[in-house]
């Protein structure tokens, strides 16, 4: 197989559904319905932080047409934690379907279910709850003060995580320079343009039956089961359509309460939420506080780096432990420095929930560290491009904690292709005509390739041919409109010689297909096309044994091309995988069938750099990015028209994050900025000009050498244009987003 | 309960409406138009667009009566049978669907540009866009097939 050309892996390819998408006939969760369904709207909390003192839910259950009511008083009170991944996994439980306390604006009060949308939301309105206010907090590090409301029993700090390397202390004494940052990132949402919706229906037997656009069925299986004491054999989780996820689908935010209301009416119940509910109440990036201590020489060396954050972890416990952890792993992979410290501290406030989002951590981690360095690099005289060319680790360079190999990090690569594609060097640093400032600038950034080394990383899959040489895959893996399925269908149509549009695939469903720890973690590419792999090369085998016998040949000359068994001595002696299929049936009676899992082998990491261009006008405080170019280190691109799509996507969003996104409160905890007119992602029209580039010097363990780029791609994004908009006005700015309001006040103290 | 007729992709729909019932909520919950998408529900996203009289309209924000009288495209009606039309063909192959929420609308809007001007620049699209948000291509890819199909329905490619 090595060295041979490849056929199918490498090409550019439409993902598999996109004519049912093109056509509106794919069914997403919203679109679908089931005879006598009912409608259920939940009851969100308009306190920050209160005891629910009196609920009276009875003209609510009077009304004609509702059929269940549910409050904390007849729910099951099973503590559980929304972001759990497997059986054992041991994170904090904070959440219950409902309880007596609210802890946020949007957090759960009751929920209805009813014949029609009308009367549940009619039936919403007649709940009367009385509230007795408790003192709230908002900020993560009022919060950790003496003092601070208590938002769970045990106090606000949920833990303390630290990791570290060398001697950060004595290295910091010993630099020529030391240099410090307090720099702060807001909570943004995920937007996917799909708010969230499930359905779930109870039949005769006991059996429950969820249909969400999830990215983990297997661990919402486990939730479910729990929470509503069910034998995991009744619970069946099944994933439609996902209108975009982002890691907001993740965790199980209304699942759990919409089957319970399924289980208690005995009939199909589905939920929608409408985008105020999906901003307010979901999920959000985690917000943080960083303070930084970097140790330089006058070479620019980095010799040392301290990070302290503090993190905005909201009103109940979800990721915060996984986000926290995941933030301190990321800053040890990208720069020869010796000796680092990462100390990670995720903190409950009254506050939306805080959970996964694309990146998880390494956009606030890279943000806050890029922004820093800039800084540090200008202090220094030094151009940014020759800081990171200096600092940055090279292919055989290790993780500074256990000395272990990086696999094939190529950050250097990106940087020069990236900055020779950008004409960095010879391009104006800042620019002035008039009220308008441009101005350069470049971050890089990584991420990971699955959960190798934090817990179990293992997809399993099922692969079998059809008489005509055709396959069926059944897999696991929750597409998002991101590719990966169609990637899979790549790779096993390399090794097994078939067209990928030939192989048919049913896809994440507890029930059809084999278990998978869930998509997330970027482990689409590394870990579930390596799955799509080895399950390929098990069929293969047996093809090939069949073949053997069928045209009297040795296994070990045989070869699947194009759709044939052929020899490679006699190119004459062929046959049709069809013929060879049918000869296994017809003679030795059997099936061509594989069942595989594979289990993660490495921790590898992927790399980009991003260069942009702004333009500031000093007048209203407004930036727009010009001119954009985005380098990725992907090891071997699949599908490269959708790695670029990634990218591209990606980009979109680390501006927002930059520039014009972030949850705003008011005094009281309420989110103002609850709808798309106020919440302000990026449009077409404030796209820059955008080149990507890929870089493809392959990563062992990984598919062909593939690794990931789904959350890698949006790490670099909002530091570069933090840093462009800081070099164009000369003004270090240390608190996203730059809002114009922001950048104003900063020209005002500037004069 | 009032019984209005509405022509949606070349057929007559009668049905019984309440006033304050939006298009948006008759496509998809009675008549089960579900390729339009709803995202918002505050005219802000683009995913419900539909055409209406040849204009690519939010049809969260329009009454079902209203909309009496008046010639309604949704995204069911853009392909010819099974045979794709090319602004869809276009999306396809260039990479432009990913998610897919937000594509019915996308193509709507495109319908109705590359109706009114067959050779849009680049900063017409994006402005034809305006009311279409993604989060998932950063809109490079669609704008992209966008170009490829407005140069194909010129029969330049």
């Amino acid at each position: 197989m090595k060295n041979k050309k490849l056929v199918y892996v490498g090409n550019n390819r439409p993902i598999r559904d996109a004519a049912l998408k093109v056509t509106g006939q794919l069914q997403y969760t919203a679109d679908m319905k089931f005879p006598h369904m009912l409608y259920a709207k939940m009851l969100f909390s308009p306190v920050a932080h209160a005891k629910i003192k009196k609920i009276d839910t009875s003209k609510a259950e009077a009304l004609p047409g509702v059929k269940a009511v549910v409050t904390y008083k007849n729910s099951p009170r099973i503590p559980y934690n929304s972001s759990m991944r497997f059986y054992e996994h041991k994170i904090p439980e904070t959440e219950y379907l409902f309880d007596d306390t609210v802890r946020f604006v949007g957090d759960r009060v009751a929920a209805v279910a009813a014949e029609s949308l009308e009367i549940a939301e009619k039936a919403i309105r007649l709940i009367e709850v009385e509230y007795e206010e408790l003192p709230a907090v908002f900020d993560p590090e009022e919060a950790l003060k003496e003092g601070a409301p208590e938002i769970h029993p045990g106090g606000n700090k949920v833990a303390e995580i630290k990791t570290e390397a060398g001697n950060v202390e004595e290295a910091l004494a010993q630099a020529d320079y030391v240099f410090e940052d307090r720099i702060t990132v807001p909570a943004i949402h995920h937007c996917a343009i799909e708010t969230h919706v499930a359905i779930a229906t109870y039949d005769s037997r006991g059996k429950l039956t969820v249909y969400s656009p999830n990215q983990n069925t297997f661990a919402f299986r486990i939730i479910i089961s729990k929470v509503l004491e069910m034998p995991m054999s009744k619970v069946r989780v099944v994933r439609p359509a996902i209108g975009g996820a982002f890691g907001g689908k993740l965790e199980a935010v209304i699942e759990p309460v919409v089957a319970l209301l399924a289980k208690m009416t005995g009939r199909p119940v589905k939920m929608e939420l409408n985008r105020r509910e999906s901003i307010v109440s979901t999920r959000t990036r985690h917000a943080g506080v960083f303070y930084i201590k970097s140790g330089v020489n006058k070479d620019g060396t980095l010799v040392a780096q301290d990070f302290r954050v503090i993190l905005n972890t909201g009103a109940y416990a979800t990721s915060a432990l996984n986000v926290s952890g995941a933030m301190s792993h990321k800053v040890f992979k990208v720069y020869k420095t010796k000796h680092m410290r990462f100390t990670a501290t995720p903190v409950y406030t009254n506050t939306p929930i805080a959970g996964a989002m694309r990146g998880y951590g390494s956009p606030q981690a890279f943000a806050a560290q890029q922004i820093h360095l800039n800084r540090v690099a200008k202090a220094l005289n030094m151009d940014f491009v020759d800081f990171q060319l200096k600092n940055l680790v090279e292919p055989d360079g290790v993780d500074p904690r256990f000395n272990s190999p990086h696999g094939n990090p190529r950050p250097l690569d990106c940087v020069t292709k990236g900055a020779e594609a950008f004409n960095w060097a010879s391009r104006p640093k800042t620019e002035e005509q008039g009220r308008f400032k441009r101005g350069i600038g470049m971050a890089i950034g990584s991420h990971g390739n699955g959960c190798f080394g934090a817990h179990r990383d293992v997809t399993a899959m099922v692969l079998k041919m059809n008489e005509d040489g055709t396959a069926t895959l059944f897999t696991g893996t929750h597409d998002m409109g991101n590719g990966t399925v169609t990637a899979e269908t790549q790779v096993i149509g390399e090794i097994l010689g078939i067209d990928p549009e030939n192989i048919e695939c049913i896809e994440a469903d507890t029930e059809a297909t084999p278990w998978n720890l869930g998509d997330y973690a970027s482990r689409g590419v590394f870990v579930s096309c390596n799955a799509a792999k080895k399950v390929a090369e098990s069929v293969r085998r047996e093809i090939l044994k069949e073949a053997a016998q069928l045209l009297e040949v040795p296994v070990e000359e045989l070869d699947l091309v194009g759709g044939y068994a052929v020899s490679t001595k006699d190119p004459e002696k062929k046959a049709t995988l069809c013929d060879v299929i049918v000869h296994g049936q017809r003679v030795n009676q059997r099936e061509i069938i594989g069942a595989e899992t594979f289990a993660s082998p490495a921790g590898v990491t992927s790399y980009g750099a991003h260069f942009a261009e702004v333009e500031v006008d000093t007048e209203t405080g407004k930036v727009k990015v010009l001119d954009y170019v985005a380098v990725h280190d992907v090891g071997k691109a699949i599908n490269p028209m959708y790695v670029e799509g990634q990218i591209e996507g990606a980009v979109q969003m680390g501006i927002g994050y930059a520039l014009t996104e972030g949850l705003e409160l008011d005094e009281k905890g309420k989110v103002t900025n609850n709808s798309f007119k106020k919440y302000h992602m990026l449009k077409a029209s404030e796209m820059p000009r955008m080149q990507v580039l890929l870089v493809e010097e392959g990563e062992e363990p990984g598919p062909f050498g593939a690794k990931s780029i789904g959350e890698c791609s949006t790490v670099p994004s909002a530091p570069a244009v933090v840093n462009a908009v800081s070099n164009a006005l000369g003004i270090d700015f240390k608190d996203l987003p730059l809002k114009p309001e922001r950048i104003l006040k900063a020209i005002q103290v500037q004069k | 309960m009032q019984l209005i007729k509405l022509l949606i992709n070349g057929k007559e729909y009668e049905v019984a409406v309440k006033k304050n019932w939006t298009l948006l909520y008759v496509l998809r919950e009675v008549l089960d138009f579900t390729g339009t998408k709803c995202g918002c529900n505050t005219n802000d996203c683009g995913a419900c667009k539909v055409l209406i009289d040849g204009e690519a309209v939010n049809s969260c924000v329009v009454l079902a009566h209203k909309a009496e009288g008046k010639n309604i495209i949704t995204i069911e009606g853009i392909a010819e049978g099974s045979k794709l039309h090319p602004i869809q063909e276009a999306f396809i192959e260039t990479g432009a669907v990913q998610c897919g929420f937000c594509t019915p609308g996308m193509i709507i809007t495109t319908k109705a540009l590359l109706d009114q001007n067959p050779s849009p620049s680049r900063d017409e699209i994006v402005q034809a866009l305006d009311n279409n948000l993604c989060r998932c291509t950063g809109y490079v890819k669609i704008v992209e097939a966008i170009e490829l199909a407005a140069k194909r329905l010129r029969g330049e490619a």
